[in-house]
C-alpha cells in the first residue's frame, strides 16, 4: 500500500453484534462478496415492492377492489419478508464465514419463487377471463 | 463586512489497492445500483399524494435522505474497503445492512398501509 502509514482507514468497529466479533476476520474479499449478495437480494425485494404498489395502482380494470389489495399487498409482505431475509442471511452467512463453517443453504428460496410464480399465473388468469382468450 | 475568499478544500485522493477482481468498485457500485433502486420504489408512494396530501411524502423524504446518505458515505466507504483489501481485514458493515433493511420494510409497511388505507 502507498500510504502504508495511514491508519485512519482501517475499519472502525462500532458496536456490532456478537456473532460477528468472534471467530476469525474472513478474506475482505469473502465479505465485500456477501455485503454485494445481501445489496442483490434488496434489489429484488424493491422489484417487488414495486411491483406491489404498481399493481394497486394500475389495475383497477382487471381486479374487483379485494383481489387487486390482495395481491398487492401479497407482494408487498412478500418483499418485506425478503428485505427481512436478506439483512438475516447476510449475518448467517458473515458469522459462518468468521467460525469457518460451511456457508448456510437458503430455504426461503424456493418459497419465494412458488409465491412469484403463484402470483403470476393469477395475473395471467385475470387477465384471460377479464379480456378473453 | 469583510468577504473572504471561499477556496473549496481539495479531497484527498483515493486510495490504490491491487485487487484484480476489483471488490471496492464493485461492492460500492452495487450500493450506488441499491440506492438509486430505493429512490425510485420510495418516489411511487407518491402514488398515494391525491388521498392524503403532503403526508405521501414523508416516507418519500425518509428514503431520500437514506439513500443521500448511502451517496455522500460513498468515499469512505471505498476507502474503507480498498483499506480492508490492502490490510487483508475487513469490518462486515452491520449497520449499513441494518439501515438498508429497515428503509425497505419502512417502504413495504407504507405500501401496505396505503392500499388498505386509501
Amino acid at each position: 500500500m502507498e500510504s502504508g502509514e495511514d491508519h485512519s482507514a482501517i475499519p472502525k468497529r462500532k458496536r456490532v453484534p456478537r456473532a460477528l466479533r468472534g471467530g476469525n476476520d474472513p478474506d475482505p474479499r469473502f465479505t465485500l462478496a456477501n455485503e454485494r449478495t445481501f445489496l442483490a437480494w434488496i434489489r429484488t425485494s424493491l422489484a417487488l415492492l414495486a411491483g406491489g404498489i404498481a399493481v394497486e395502482a394500475f389495475t383497477h380494470d382487471i381486479f374487483d377492489d379485494t383481489a387487486r389489495k390482495v395481491l398487492g399487498t401479497t407482494l408487498l409482505v412478500l418483499g418485506g419478508l425478503l428485505a427481512v431475509s436478506a439483512a438475516g442471511r447476510w449475518l448467517r452467512v458473515e458469522t459462518a464465514m468468521r467460525q469457518r463453517r460451511s456457508l448456510p443453504i437458503p430455504l426461503w428460496i424456493p418459497l419465494i419463487a412458488l409465491v412469484c410464480a403463484v402470483a403470476a399465473v393469477t395475473v395471467l388468469l385475470a387477465i384471460w377471463v377479464t379480456n378473453g382468450f | 463586512m469583510v468577504f473572504r475568499s471561499v477556496r473549496p478544500v481539495p479531497r484527498r485522493p483515493l486510495p490504490h489497492h491491487e485487487d484484480p477482481g476489483l471488490q471496492p468498485e464493485r461492492t460500492v457500485m452495487s450500493w450506488g445500483r441499491t440506492g438509486l433502486a430505493t429512490a425510485v420504489v420510495a418516489l411511487l408512494l407518491i402514488r398515494w399524494y391525491p388521498s392524503v396530501g403532503v403526508v405521501a411524502f414523508v416516507p418519500v423524504a425518509i428514503a431520500v435522505v437514506g439513500v443521500g446518505l448511502i451517496q455522500l458515505s460513498q468515499r469512505r466507504r471505498y476507502r474503507v474497503q480498498v483499506a480492508g483489501i490492502n490490510y487483508e481485514k475487513v469490518a462486515a458493515d452491520f449497520w449499513a445492512v441494518f439501515w438498508m433493511t429497515v428503509m425497505a420494510v419502512l417502504i413495504a409497511a407504507t405500501g401496505i398501509a396505503g392500499v388498505w388505507l386509501f
